[in-house]
This record gives structure tokens, sequence and C-alpha cells, in this order.
């Protein structure tokens, strides 16, 4: 059985008739879609407001939540939908994500911010070449942090499948990035 | 104004947006989940009693010159072909996201077929009921009967799943449709005189597949998540 998240147990307050609790989901959820929705389309503004609606839809959701199940996959599908309908509205591509949303501890030296730009646009490239269904996998759980059966669940597909759809992207990536990177021999 | 982000520079929200959602739930006021549940068990109440109220306006369930055992026979099939949909393809097992796809698409096209397949099983059970002389238009009677009895469970399931599925709608509504579909022939079964398996096909079981294939267009419609 799998754990119950801080999501999981505000949600279920929530869905209780705790109406203090959706503070409670918020800052369980919001972080991490947030970064995910971010990542995907460069825009704060445009961001900020699919995580309202994910949010807002996670609300109306309240009085048919079912006792026990899992948010964080529910809410990462809401998310990718309302994205999706928002970049055909616009009629634009999904951008491809190019990696990190943290900032740096320190300001790193001009031949390593310049390194980490090149590596960047190839882990770029690759991913862009990719079919979309395996940049989505290797996306939400390399980028994401959920597991396999998280993703295979906001996919709607099994875990095998994303198994085998993760494991071929990062195949891809280690055979355009391991002279740079070291990944021979790593694991996805 | 949008504002393009560089990638060091992607913090988690803003304290404002926080404030924000909280107020837009708070406008947008929901039930928790048992008041949800009461008015949902509600909705089936009223569907059963449409049911109910056409059945009779119809007339009463009947034998209508069918053996008795094979009226029986069929009415049980068929009402467990009509809980096996529901249960496969409306219930959302466990997950907010409901069941993996292929249970919806199995729900939506072996509905009519597992419908089908009981009717001919049992009609050579009892050989006297594979030839009759319905016309054209008692076709078409069961056909709109069929749809009309289906549109009570159709209306629930809807009801159910409206505006919150962002996986695969269209799946969902044929499913959720394929499975009111069932009911509805059930309830027309009760009613029907024929039996021959060429009235069956066409007034009894091609209108479940003719609902799993509007059910997609349902779904996109009614179930998908919009923003």
């Amino acid at each position: 059985m799998t754990p119950r998240t801080t999501a999981d147990i505000a949600m279920e307050r929530y869905a209780a008739g705790d109406d203090a609790a959706f503070g409670l989901v918020y800052d369980a959820l919001a972080p991490r879609l947030y970064g995910y929705l971010l990542r995907q389309t460069r825009d704060r503004t445009r961001a900020e407001d699919l995580l309202q609606q994910t949010l807002l839809h996670i609300h109306r959701g309240r009085d048919r939540f079912i006792q026990g199940a899992e948010v964080t996959p529910w809410a990462f599908a809401i998310a990718r939908r309302l994205l999706v309908d928002s970049l055909r509205r616009m009629g634009r591509e999904v951008l491809t994500a190019t990696g990190e949303t943290d900032g740096p501890s320190e300001l790193p030296a001009a031949d390593d911010l310049v390194h980490a730009r090149e590596l960047a646009a190839r882990v770029e490239l690759v991913l862009a070449r990719l079919p979309h269904s395996q940049r989505v996998a290797f996306e939400l759980i390399k980028h994401e942090g959920l597991s396999v059966a998280e993703a295979a669940a906001v996919l709607g597909t099994t875990v095998a499948a994303v198994k085998l759809r993760a494991h071929r992207a990062y195949e891809a990536l280690r055979g355009a990035l391991g002279d740079v990177t070291g990944l021979e021999g790593g694991k996805p | 104004m949008n504002h393009p982000v560089s990638h060091a520079s992607n913090g988690p929200p803003n304290g404002d947006l926080r404030a924000r959602v909280i107020a837009a739930v708070r406008a947008e006021p929901v039930s928790p989940r048992l008041i949800g549940l009461r008015r949902r068990v509600l909705w089936g109440v009223l569907a059963s009693g449409f049911w109910a109220v056409v059945s009779v306006a119809i007339g009463l369930p009947g034998l209508r010159g069918r053996p008795l055992a094979y009226v029986v026979s069929l009415g049980v099939a068929w009402l467990l072909v009509g809980a096996a949909a529901t249960w496969a393809g409306v219930a959302r097992g466990g997950s907010m996201l409901g069941r993996a796809a292929v249970w919806r698409i199995t729900t939506a096209a072996l509905t009519p077929l597992a419908l089908l397949c009981t009717s001919l099983l049992l009609g050579a059970a009892w050989p006297e009921t594979l030839t009759d002389n319905a016309a054209i238009g008692r076709h078409v009677l069961c056909v709109v009967g069929t749809v009309g009895f289906a549109l009570g469970p159709l209306g629930v399931f809807v009801a159910m799943w409206r505006g919150s599925d962002p996986l695969a709608p269209r799946l969902t509504g044929a499913a959720i449709a394929a499975a009111a579909g069932a009911w509805g022939a059930l309830a027309i079964e009760l009613h029907c005189q024929f039996t021959s398996p060429f009235h069956v096909v066409v007034g009894h079981v091609l209108p479940v597949s003719l609902l799993a294939l509007a059910g997609m267009y349902i779904g996109r419609r009614f179930l998908a998540i919009r923003s």
C-alpha cells in the first residue's frame, strides 16, 4: 500500500469537512505543481494561472473525493490537461524543459556556466527529438520527482509502459551526453 | 503582462497567489464528501424513479407470450451485464483518475457483445424464441425505448463524472454510455414480446453500441476538465 503523503492527508481532511485544510492542500501541492508548470511554460503569469485553475479543480472535486485516493497523480494529471489545453489554444508546441529550477547556492565560475548552458542546450535538443510519450514520462519522473506508479497514473497508462518510455529516454540521453556527463553505466 | 523566466530564477509561487487561490475557493463553495454522497444517492433514486415511471407508462413488465424461465434468465443475465458495466466503466475504482483506460475500452466494446451473446445462448436454450414476426416499426420502437430508458442512468453517470476527467474523457463517456445503455436494454427487454436474434440485435443491442459512440461526444463535451 502506498504511504499517505501530506497532500493525501490534507485532502482527506478537506473532503471530510475541514474547510481550513485547503490551505494545507495548497502548501503540499503548489510548489511542485508550480515548478512543473513553470518548466513547461517558462512564463510565471501563465504558470500561476494554470496553478490556480488546477487547485480550483481539486477544490471542485471535494464532494466526490474518494477516501484513500492519491492526490499527487490526480493533481499532476489535472495540471497537465490544463497545460495541454492552454498550449493548444495558443497554437504552440509544448516547450521542452531544460532542467534546473532551484537557484545555485553560490555563483559558478564563468566556464562552468558556459559548460552548463551548453549541456542544457544539448539536453533540450535530445529531449525535443524524443517521442512525446517518452519525453513526458522522463520529465515527470526525473524533473517532477513522481514515482513510476504516479507517472503512470498521470499519463493514464501502465507502470511497465512508463518504465519502458523513461528507460528509452534515458538511453537516448546517455547516448547523446555520455561523453560529457559520465552517464555511461548509470541508471535512470 | 507575461513574465518570461530564466532557469535560475524559478522560485516557489508567491504568497499573493496563495491568497488569491484561497479567496477563489471561498467564492465557490463545494460541499464536503458526505453531502456529495447524499446528493448522488438522491440522483440515483430520482433516476430509478424516472425509470419506473416510464416503465409503468408504457405498460408493466410482463411475459407477453414468452416462456417465464426465458424472461427471468435473460433479465438476470442482462442485470448482471448492466451491473458489471457500471462497476467497470463508471466506478472510479479507488482513484480520482478512474480505472485504467483498458477498463473503459473493454466496457464500451464488450457490453453490447455480452448482451448479444447472452441473448443468443438463451435463445438456443429456448428455440421457440428464435423466430417472431417483428416489423420494422417494432425494431424502431425498441431502439427508441432502449435509448429512452438509458437516459436516466446516463444522466446520473454524467453528473458523477462531470468536468472531472483529465485523462480520457471520450473513453469514459463511451464506457458510461454503454453501461447506461445496458440498463436501458434490460428495461425494454422486460417489456418487449419479440425475441428473434434479428430483433434483439437491431432493437436492443444496436442502440447500446450507438449510445457508446455518442458517449464519446458526451465525454468530450461534459466530462473533460476545462479551464
